[in-house]
């Protein structure tokens, strides 16, 4: 479903992903980890287009996302729910969740998928009226979240989903993802730093380091690789 | 002490301007000519002088009422254009004060002279040319966003330092001179005005108090309630509708924007267009009871800015409001101030407002304290 190959990413001169090769096939839950700075982001916002590459290859539903321009992306069904949630501060949480049924096969889906976000979140019913800006932590990724479940996407990508969150609402997030990805049958790509979490919920993981892959299996082999075991969770 | 409805003056160039048409509301009787007729009718100067008084000064304040709101009308929907451009979009426009300007001329040669519209006459047909001048400026901030602004706004300027405000301040200075010197080419430096006999005949209500009756100028009357119903058509759009909404989205968070599959240039650039627009209109409403020139922008545009600030940034009803108060407090005044200070009141009265209430009447804190 999305082929990226050979992807090369310089960020203010500086070279932020060498030579990135990951593939995500439909219906996959595939997550990405990695420390800070090592161009998760990046890989996101080069996906949505708003960073441009340097070399490389992406392709989405064998479609070039290089010739696309950013805005045009969102309509193929790729739904981005960016780091630190970025929710529409001034408008409503309904607007929010309006704004993300701004393509096509939203628009169309809308009255199914809005009931679909209320049932997985439902203080989001509750606080429609309120401005997102207003909104706790928590509430203001279950808004980035809906937001992003509203165009109907194929693939959803969610950047650190838990970031600045407290443990306990980090798990519904967790929570509410798994569901989304088994119920609604939509493909996942997350980048996480929980990553013990992140990668049981997935088939397959990659490891990014300063902007290198330089590991990638299913979960189970990541489990058993030392350096995973060591450098990410802690374990000997 | 100055009549109630006097012309509202704006700075300084103002006094250089020809006295427009038909500016006073009507008949207002002095001090002196009531105390006559007490003395002729001989009754006791004294009680019925008093009574003379109350009657002038309550007949100078509901007119001096009456006037504000009239002319913060218009001021509103002129704040309202800014509004979009400035406190949802955050580009700093000085041009604004030129679109405003280029209203009014649109207006002008479009119902004057051999104007197309001037088969409508004069009563009908300025009205019509404020309404069409918006068109015509809205497609030229079209052009001025996308070989301009465009380049110091939007996506491209998003995270740098100054978020582009200082390209926005030169460009749109620039802008600013060129419009204004190439208008005293274009145009002359005569003053003009859109002639319509409405403008020098008033409605009278009353007596209310005594002698005491307010008179509304027909034109300004006509161009006060054109410039509501714009506004609220402006308010529904921007609100309830997809393209409202998505605006607003695309102000708030560009970036964000664009992940939801947004154009955020192109809808930067109908917000850009449209706030010149709607401006526009508000220049072809003005037009019809002042006399302008090339220059006129120059008046106009701080105190737009006093509205959209004054309203609270990014609140259309806001810059309404700021827009409507911004001309109350002008015509007030002139109730207690010489026409020379009445800019020194909007101001004194903006400064205490925003050192009261720094967010503005009208704004809403969106950020979680």
């Amino acid at each position: 479903m999305l082929e990226i190959a050979n992807l090369s990413v310089s960020y203010g001169g500086l070279r932020a992903l060498t030579d990135v090769t990951l593939s995500v096939k439909e219906g996959q839950f595939v997550t990405v980890v990695g420390p800070n700075g090592a161009g998760k982001s990046t890989l996101f916002k080069t996906i949505s287009g708003i960073v441009p590459a340097v070399g490389g290859r992406i392709t989405f539903m064998g479609q070039d996302l290089f010739g696309l321009p950013p805005a045009r992306r969102a309509h193929l069904g790729i739904a981005h729910v960016p780091e630190g949630r970025q929710v529409f501060k001034t408008l409503t949480v309904r607007e929010n969740l309006e704004m993300g049924a701004y393509p096509k096969a939203g628009q169309d889906a809308w009255h199914h998928t809005l009931d679909r976000i209320h049932t997985l979140f439902p203080i989001l019913a509750e606080r429609a009226t309120q401005l997102a800006g207003t909104l706790s932590g928590g509430e203001q990724q279950m808004v980035a979240i809906g937001r992003g479940l509203a165009c109907a996407p194929r693939l959803l990508m969610l950047d650190e989903p838990s970031m600045g969150l407290a443990p306990a609402v980090a798990d519904t997030i967790f929570e509410r993802v798994s569901q989304i990805h088994k119920e609604d049958g939509v493909t996942i790509l997350l980048v996480e730093q929980r990553v013990a979490e992140a990668l049981e919920l997935s088939d397959h993981g990659y490891v990014l380091e300063t902007g290198r892959m330089v590991l990638d299996g299913p979960y189970e082999a990541l489990l058993r690789d030392d350096r995973v075991r060591k450098s990410y969770l802690g374990l000997s | 002490m100055a009549t109630p409805a006097s012309k509202p003056r704006p700075f300084g160039s103002a006094g250089s301007l020809a006295d427009p048409v038909g500016l006073s509301p009507g008949p207002t009787r002095d001090m002196d000519e009531r105390q006559r007729e007490a003395a002729q009718t001989g009754r006791r100067p004294g009680g019925i002088g008093n009574q003379v008084d109350l009657e002038i000064l309550i007949e100078n304040v509901l007119n001096a009422l009456a006037a504000g709101i009239t002319i913060g009308c218009i001021y509103g929907l002129m704040c309202i254009g800014l509004g979009l451009i400035f406190g949802i979009m955050r580009i700093v426009n000085f041009a604004q004060g030129e679109f405003l300007m280029l209203g009014m001329f649109s207006s002008l040669y479009l119902v004057t002279g051999g104007g197309i519209l001037a088969f409508l006459g004069p009563y009908i047909g300025p009205f019509v040319g404020a309404l069409l001048a918006g068109p015509i400026v809205f497609a030229g901030g079209a052009l001025v966003h996308k070989l301009l602004i465009a380049r110091v706004s939007g996506l491209r300027t998003t995270g740098s330092l100054d978020e582009g405000h200082f390209g926005q301040l030169v460009v749109t200075l620039g802008i600013s001179l060129i419009l204004q010197n190439g208008g005293l080419i274009l145009f002359g430096s005569t003053p003009q005005t859109v002639r319509t006999p409405l403008a020098s005949s008033a409605i009278e209500i009353g007596p209310i108090y005594g002698d005491a009756t307010v008179f509304l100028n027909k034109a300004r009357l006509i161009a006060c309630a054109i410039a509501i119903v714009v506004a609220v058509a402006l308010y529904l759009l921007l609100e309830y509708t997809r393209m409202g909404k998505s605006l607003r989205a695309a102000a708030d968070n560009p970036t964000a924007a664009t992940y939801m599959g947004i154009d955020t240039d192109k809808t930067y650039r109908f917000a850009f267009a449209l706030g010149s627009g709607i401006t526009a209109v508000a220049g072809g409403l003005m037009a019809v009871y002042l006399s302008f020139g090339p220059f006129v922008g120059l008046d106009y545009v701080i105190i737009m800015y006093s509205g959209v600030v004054l309203g609270g940034m990014g609140s259309i009803l806001g810059a309404f409001w700021g827009g409507l108060t911004v001309g109350f407090v002008q015509q007030c005044s002139a109730l207690v101030l010489p026409p020379q200070l009445q800019n020194a009141a909007i101001f004194v009265v903006f400064l205490m407002i925003v050192l009261l209430r720094p967010q503005g009447l009208f704004g809403r804190s969106a950020e979680r304290a």
